[in-house]
């Protein structure tokens, strides 16, 4: 019923191209976040879909039919605006049945319709409040629920939890989440915050400067990026990328507490026969460990780091250190963190371990 | 701290006096007779107050060769203010509405040489649109000068509309748009209904600016169809035997009236118009 084919488009505003041929594929039900940094084109994709904006080449198809050049009345989908964008002279009650209205659905279904909806959203109280009178989180509601009213194919989400304040923005991440497994409805979700990406998607699309970077499930994008950029937006705190030499048998070098330190990584084989002198390793915080006995393997090397700084996060400790001159980030168990300071033993955890190409910020596999 | 607050009423009070004076100087004469007025105290209180001048100004003064008084000019001017008041705003909303949310290629520069309508002098225009009204078949008609105000008018509501949706979010376009709303139903369902303050500024602009125009009303009006701006003039330029200072004065206020009526009413709305764009709601 929902699903959504987004082929070669592109999009340009004058002379600047925002757009650079987007290829995603959607299923129906699925669960697709478009993250990237501002600028990305994230948000001009969004009304592309929506029909806000028209494409300057390519197809949108919707559950197959082709909807590229359709205004955005007639494509069935239904969008919740980071600013909520209620209409401010209406009460709730209207600001949900308006879409409705619009179509000329009779008044009693209308009723119906809102009463179901605003009995999922937990806003029956508020019916007959404007907006003006409602609290973020209310109007987050309430944007949620003029967009259900119509059960649409597709629902956009363009941001739509910057506006609300931390815990907050963690209930609603879960309502959400909640709400699509109970519809199961295509939904796709506009963000910049990686952890709301993690969480909720189904399928990620990391955007950068009018590209998609890499489509995966989270896992993927997090354990297995396709280049610099991808492995550095996703996860907090970020991961650590460290200029390397590679030796002749494709081991690589590190420089630790003044002496030089050379690790095999999974990749040792293959760089061997191949002429390639510089990488740069991108290791995860939390693959820099205290010591723990019950590991072993090819890939678990043990040495001592030296730590400049702790910050304690409750759950675990990021320690600072240093390799090759680059700030190198630790994540340790909290008892480990309090005792971090100079010569401290650590685990390094390398079967993750990526490479990637110094120039062009690709992966070296 | 006291003495200071009491200067400063003292000299808001000073003002106030100043200002209210020409006013109080024309009610004190239009309610005397002349006979007194002869007398030449200006401010003091009529002896035997009479509304004769009132009267005489409303229903039998003389303007020119008729003396039938205000009366048929006061509705001359009614029947010219108010289709050219509503004509004017609703064309002002409308294109307000479009060159705020619905930019096209040229929309700014279609606004900018609109603006430019805000600085042509009347006496620009006299000739050109004389010549217009007369082949349109329209001179000396009340449609003919409802016409030249609704053309004139349109530059000022335009910005005044425009300038006011401008601070409307766009997303609230989007959204309507994606409910299925077309360009009319936004119009009509989303901005008429938070449009009151600026629809009162704008109606109390144009009805202040058309119901004192003389220029427009003293060129283009027949006999028949003179505005009550030109009545007055004609009034107190004619005269039969003496002049009647507070027939004259009596004139004038009848005249200035409705202006006055429709700021006392709405001019809490006025300021709160002006002022709305600077206050998120």
């Amino acid at each position: 019923m929902g699903s959504l084919t987004i082929s070669n488009v592109t999009k340009t505003f004058g002379s600047t191209e925002v757009l650079k041929g987007i290829n995603i594929d959607i299923a129906d039900g699925e669960f697709l976040i478009l993250v990237g940094p501002s600028g990305c084109g994230k948000s001009t994709l969004m009304n592309t879909i929506a029909g806000l904006e028209d494409v300057s080449s390519g197809q949108l198809l919707l559950a197959n039919e082709d909807v590229t050049d359709r205004s955005p009345k007639d494509r069935d989908i239904a969008m919740v605006f980071q600013s909520y964008a209620l209409y401010p002279t209406m009460n709730v009650a209207r600001n949900i049945s308006f879409g409705l209205e619009m179509r000329g659905v009779p008044k009693a279904e209308r009723d119906r319709k809102v009463e179901e909806v605003s009995t999922l959203l937990q806003i029956n109280h508020l019916l007959d409040r404007k907006p003006s009178q409602l609290s973020g989180g209310q109007r987050q509601r309430v944007a949620m629920g003029r967009a259900l009213a119509r059960s649409p194919r597709v629902y956009l989400f363009d941001e739509p939890l910057s506006n609300l304040d931390a815990k907050l923005r963690v209930e609603m991440r879960t309502e959400i989440k909640k709400l699509h497994k109970r519809l199961g409805t295509t939904i796709v979700y506009v963000t910049h915050d990686q952890i709301e990406a993690m969480t909720l998607a189904d399928r990620i699309a990391v955007m950068k400067d009018g590209l998609v970077q890499q489509l995966g499930t989270p896992n993927e994008i997090y354990d297995d990026p396709a280049n610099q950029f991808v492995a550095g937006f996703m996860g907090s705190p970020p991961m650590n990328f460290v200029p390397c030499e590679v030796a002749e048998d494709g081991s690589i070098a590190i420089r630790n507490r003044g002496a030089v330190v050379s690790l095999k990584v999974p990749q040792s084989d293959h760089l061997k026969g191949q002429d390639v002198r510089k990488v740069i390793l991108g290791l995860r915080p939390e693959m820099i460990t205290e010591p723990k006995p019950e590991r072993s393997g090819e890939w678990i090397v043990n040495m001592t780091m030296d730590f400049d700084v702790t910050e304690p996060m409750g759950a675990d400790t990021i320690a600072i250190g240093e390799w090759n001159d680059v700030e190198v980030l630790a994540r340790l168990s909290p008892e480990a963190g309090l005792s971090a300071g100079e010569n401290t033993s650590v685990q390094v955890d390398l079967s993750k371990a990526c490479l990637f190409d110094p120039k062009s910020g690709e992966r070296v596999r | 701290m006291a003495i200071g607050r009491i200067g400063i009423y003292a000299l808001l009070l000073a003002f106030a006096a100043v200002y209210l004076m020409p006013l109080y100087v024309m009610v004190m004469t239009s309610l005397k007779d002349i006979e007194e007025i002869r007398q030449g105290n200006l401010l003091s209180l009529p002896e035997s107050p009479t509304f004769y001048a009132w009267v005489k100004a409303w229903g039998s003064a003389c303007t020119g060769s008729e003396c039938e008084g205000l009366a048929p000019f006061f509705f001359n001017s009614i029947r010219i203010v108010v289709p050219a008041v509503l004509i004017s705003t609703l064309i002002g909303a409308l294109n307000g509405y479009v060159l705020a949310k619905w930019k096209f290629r040229g929309s700014e520069l279609l606004f900018g040489a609109l603006l430019f309508g805000c600085f042509i002098p009347f006496q620009v225009i006299l000739l050109p649109m004389a010549r217009l009204l007369a082949t349109l078949g329209l001179a000396n008609t009340v449609t003919g000068l409802v016409l030249v105000h609704v053309i004139y008018g349109i530059a000022f509501t335009t910005l005044f509309f425009r300038n006011f949706y401008v601070s409307v979010p766009n997303e609230l376009v989007k959204a309507a748009q994606l409910d299925g709303a077309n360009f009319f139903q936004i119009f009509r369902h989303i901005f008429l209904p938070i449009s009151v303050p600026i629809f009162t500024v704008t109606i109390i602009w144009q009805f202040t600016q058309i119901w004192n125009d003389f220029l427009f009303g003293v060129v283009y009006s027949g006999p028949g169809t003179q505005p009550i701006t030109v009545a007055l003039n004609n009034l107190v330029n004619t005269s039969v035997g003496g002049k009647e200072y507070n027939v004259d004065m009596a004139a004038a206020l009848i005249a200035a009236l409705p202006t006055l009526v429709v700021y006392v009413l709405a001019g809490k709305y006025f300021v709160r118009g002006l002022t709305a764009g600077a206050v998120k709601g």
